[in-house]
């Protein structure tokens, strides 16, 4: 070989971040290849996000720890699957975290906590678990960002979003606790989620 | 029917669907491309509304998740790559045969030279982006390696953990296997705490498997050990 090998340069942190990933995705990337460290660092950025969903659709803090392990572990099973073409690793984290916690209130055992949460609904929706913690993250831009656009919906459309987002709820359910018709939901969400893509540039 | 499936998007992004809505748009979606691409973009949206509501989970959440981790297996990365049980099998019925052709034709190949090219970036982020990029985990006895391969970037990257030292002196070393080419060296690398991430320009080879071995320093010309680490790609 004369010496010359051709593993003469190594992946590390002076490597300047490539166009368009985020920590995030480079760790995802990393934890891909069975690398636990990378994945820590990967539950370090997103773990936030993941943690702060489930609580706001689970609303039981000892529950929503559990969910978020249960979500992480998944994202390490699949990391290997991970399609970076379809989204970020945050917003993969982010579908898989939702997703989990809707599982979770609407399984069987929980459908008691569901019809305490429905008649909590009943009420006009607030930020309940939101206006309590302050962090550090969740104040910053993307907070602001999110609520702007939010701002900008009518009060019908952005009910409806954050009653099926928020409150984990199907528009058939959303349509029950607005006493509305459901297609007038869908065309809430539908109108309310287009206007939200465009005014957070998603598109 | 399939009008209203068309405007479902933004629901089943958000999880407001019922199951049997949700397995007719999941088999509507992927097969129409206006519901395809607004699924990708309001996913998008919706890790906005995410990202909104995080909140900083208690600290000894992460340590309950990470213990969990370390016992829990990764799912195959991808249909058509072999899973580890899957090597396991292969390599028993196989393992002998493939080493006595390595073994056979490692005499008769002599060093390989490759190019050494500067490159900027993150040369592993390229590989494991690069749409051929295979991934291929080794078998050994101590320790992991997965592999990624792109043969039309004629580049590979290597990732080792918890590999034992491989003695003072001596190097580990990277052979791409088949059976016309024999065993091509694929270039060495040093584990740093067991721990290696690594990229090589290994030039144009098309092996059949991968095996590593404990070497001299600089490299041999043809391996002089034991296989220790061992996968078909």
């Amino acid at each position: 070989m004369d010496g010359v090998n051709p593993f003469r340069r190594r992946a590390g942190a002076d490597d300047p971040p490539p166009g368009g990933l985020s920590p995030a995705d480079r760790a995802l990337a990393a934890a891909a290849l069975g690398d636990e460290k990378a994945f820590a660092a990967f539950y370090e950025a997103v773990s936030p996000v993941v943690y702060g969903t489930v609580l706001r659709v689970i609303r039981n803090p000892a529950l929503a720890e559990e969910v978020t392990q249960e979500v992480f572990v998944e994202l390490w099973r699949q990391a290997t699957r991970y399609d970076r073409s379809k989204g970020s690793a945050a917003a993969w984290a982010a579908t898989v975290a939702h997703r989990r916690a809707i599982d979770r209130v609407r399984s069987e055992e929980s459908s008691r906590a569901r019809d305490d949460r429905a008649s909590q609904d009943a009420v006009p929706a607030t930020d309940v678990v939101a206006d309590k913690v302050v962090d550090e993250i969740a104040t910053g831009l993307d907070r602001q960002r999110v609520q702007a656009a939010l701002s900008r919906l009518t009060d019908t459309q952005r009910e409806a979003v954050t009653l099926a987002y928020y409150g984990g709820h199907t528009y058939r359910e959303v349509a029950v606790l607005l006493n509305v018709p459901e297609g007038t939901v869908k065309t809430r969400i539908r109108d309310g989620m287009i206007k939200l893509r465009d005014l957070l540039e998603v598109a | 029917m399939v009008n209203d499936l068309h405007h479902l998007a933004a629901a089943y992004v958000l999880d407001a669907l019922d199951g049997a809505e949700i397995r007719a748009f999941e088999d509507h979606y992927p097969t129409c491309e206006i519901c395809r691409q607004e699924v990708t973009e309001f996913r998008l949206t919706a890790a906005h509304l995410a990202a909104a509501a995080a909140v900083t989970p208690p600290d000894a959440l992460q340590q309950r998740v990470m213990a969990e981790v370390a016992t829990t297996r990764q799912m195959a990365p991808r249909p058509g790559v072999v899973t580890v049980d899957e090597l396991a099998a292969r390599r028993n019925r196989r393992f002998t045969s493939v080493l006595a052709v390595a073994a056979a034709v490692i005499l008769l190949v002599g060093a390989s030279v490759f190019i050494v090219t500067s490159r900027g970036g993150s040369a592993i982020d390229d590989v494991v982006a690069a749409p051929d990029a295979q991934v291929v985990q080794l078998e050994g006895e101590t320790g992991s390696v997965r592999l990624v391969w792109s043969q039309s970037r004629e580049q590979l990257a290597v990732f080792g953990n918890d590999l034992p030292d491989p003695g003072a002196g001596k190097t580990y070393e990277l052979w791409g296997i088949s059976e016309q080419a024999g065993a091509l060296s694929a270039g060495q690398f040093d584990p740093v705490d067991g721990t290696v991430r690594e990229v090589a320009d290994v030039g144009d080879m098309a092996p059949t498997a991968w095996g590593i071995t404990i070497e001299p320093d600089g490299g041999s010309p043809s391996a002089t050990t034991e296989i220790i680490f061992f996968g078909e790609t």
